[in-house]
């Protein structure tokens, strides 16, 4: 099967394309236009910038700071919604009396809370994780919720009629049952909760990704802003790819169950 | 003294409110009818008579109005594992493998791994399923799937078997060897049936009686027994003269012409 072996490099190409593409466009226009590094930095800029921030151990200092506070935020999260959005999915009554203020939520979860997180828990690690959790914990809530509805009545039914009690129906089946929407949840809660965690590092910390970019806006360094930046994207793609694709290719896929795309 | 009844139905009557518009409609007039200990019984009526809803209120999904339900002496409250269902669309569960769709109802009952197993294995072989133990049910037949329903529901031993148009969404071949297979196990198993179709000629060739309702709102318009001798199959059963004569008596009975059905003597 020599087409099944050249399929994922394949793959990969296809995946890198556009990002080549971009390089392309960029280092073009930079060139033809010669702007100067202080407006924005030429692609070989960004790759120095990249190097040398490895080479002082910067970068592994911002990374690691910024992958702790998303890993511990996101841990959060998922143990606090997961077992909300099954409640309020399994039933109408709780869903019914939380509905509006998840919907006022929506608007405000993550970003908005960085005044009120830093006035609780100070400038810090605390600060932080707080905005990751907020910013994934709704979108999380509520794609759980939705999971649960969209269980087929018959599956609930056959269930209770085995006589599934409630801790074994929450386990065996409302949270396998939602996992496609699941899935999505902790997609765009991920993104939503990057995002809270740049933020919340330019206002909160001194360390991470965030914090990087702030002090470089300060010199004007385009080009640590911008390989920040590109960091910050590679860490979700590998993260999506490393964590979220594989729980997708071995519950919701092998199940022949399809995940609700965003 | 009472355990031939395994499922006793008395004066059943549902009215649905809808919630939208209010409205209310009468899904069940009045029915009543029971099920011996290994019978089996097929529900036949018109569409929409209420055949869903008796069965769902036998398996506790749905509260009747007024009447009562009782399985094995004892009045029906919510779903139990002394009422098995197998559904018209499966309802496997996807993320279970097939072992773990068998043995699920055990386990939610504790029995011990080993047992669960060696029931799982008796169970699957019943159904022709061997081999398939750790297939995830999308990547069976329809009709695969099915008699995985069927053994799911029966590795409980439930008191009540309650099947609702098991079959109604399987091609017609295939559908003729699932009811060969069904009224074997049946033959194997004497588990005691409650079946609802739409289909004359699988209610005669399962049945031990045919309870026929009236359009809505709904009664019992007649019960018809069904004396075929067993083991039964579609090739000499279904060219047996009675199995024609129950055919078109019950046929009759649908269609509300009396005077034919009453004419013919089997
Ligand atoms: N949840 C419900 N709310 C309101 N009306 C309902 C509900 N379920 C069923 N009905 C009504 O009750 C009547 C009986 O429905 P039911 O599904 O029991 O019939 P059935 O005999 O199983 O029909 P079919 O042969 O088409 O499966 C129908 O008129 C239907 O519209
Ligand atoms: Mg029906």
């Amino acid at each position: 099967m020599t087409a099944r072996r050249s399929t994922p490099t394949r793959a990969v190409a296809w995946f890198l394309a556009p990002f080549a593409a971009l390089l392309v466009v960029w280092a073009a226009v930079v060139a033809a236009t010669g702007v100067p590094l202080r407006i924005f930095p030429q692609v070989t800029d960004v790759v120095a910038a990249l190097v040398s921030m490895t080479a002082s151990g910067e970068l592994f200092v911002h990374v690691a700071a910024s992958l702790r506070r998303v890993l511990i935020g996101s841990v959060l999260a998922i143990v606090t919604a997961l077992p909300f959005g099954v409640a309020l999915g399994a039933s109408p009554r709780l869903s019914a009396f939380f509905a509006p203020l998840l919907r006022f939520s929506v608007a405000l979860a993550g970003i908005a809370w960085i005044p009120i997180a830093t006035l609780w828990l100070g400038y810090g690690d605390g600060a932080v994780i707080f905005i990751v959790w907020n910013a994934m914990f709704f979108a999380l809530t509520y794609n759980t919720l939705l999971g649960v509805r969209r269980i087929p009545l018959p599956l609930l039914r056959a269930a209770r009629s085995m006589g599934t009690g409630r801790v074994r129906m929450f386990w065996e089946i409302l949270l396998p049952g939602a996992l496609p929407s699941v899935v999505t949840g902790l997609r765009v809660g991920l993104g939503y909760g990057w995002r809270g965690l740049v933020a919340a590092e330019i206002i909160a910390t001194s360390a991470g990704l965030g914090y990087a970019l702030f002090l470089a806006q300060k010199t004007f360094s385009t080009d640590v802003i911008i390989a920040s930046m590109v960091i910050i994207g590679v860490l979700w793609l590998v993260m999506d790819r490393l964590l979220l694709a594989p729980l997708e290719r071995r519950t919701v896929q092998r199940w022949g169950m399809t995940a609700a795309r965003p | 003294m009472d355990a031939v009844r395994a499922l006793q139905i008395e004066n059943l009557h549902k009215t649905y409110v809808d919630a939208y518009s209010g409205d209310e409609v009468v899904a069940i007039g009045d029915v009543s009818f029971d099920v011996a200990e290994g019978e089996f019984v097929s529900v036949l009526g018109p569409s929409g008579c209420g055949k869903t809803t008796v069965l769902n209120i036998v398996a506790g999904f749905v509260e009747q109005t007024s009447g009562s339900v009782t399985v094995a002496g004892k009045p029906v409250s919510g779903p139990g594992p002394d009422r098995g269902v197998v559904f018209q669309n499966h309802a496997l569960f996807p993320w279970k493998t097939v072992q773990g769709n068998v043995t699920f109802g055990l386990r939610m009952r504790g029995v011990a791994k080993a047992e669960r197993e060696a029931t799982a294995a008796e169970y699957l072989r019943l159904v022709g399923l061997t081999g398939f133990e750790q297939r995830y049910p999308h990547e069976l037949s329809g009709g695969m799937q099915q008699r995985l329903g069927v053994a799911r529901v029966l590795a409980n031993e439930p008191a009540v078997m309650l099947m609702d148009e098991p079959f109604a969404s399987i091609d017609a071949q295939t559908r003729r060897r699932l009811q060969e297979d069904l009224t074997r196990i049946f033959q194997e198993q004497r588990p005691t049936v409650f079946f609802v179709t739409h289909d004359v000629d699988e209610a005669v060739f399962l049945s031990d009686r045919v309870v026929v309702l009236s359009g809505r709102p709904s009664s019992v318009h007649e019960i018809v027994t069904v004396d075929l001798p067993r083991p039964r199959d579609w090739r000499t059963t279904g060219e047996l003269p009675q199995f024609r004569a129950l055919r078109n008596r019950i046929t009759d009975l649908l269609a509300g012409d009396e005077s034919h059905a009453v004419a013919d003597p089997a």
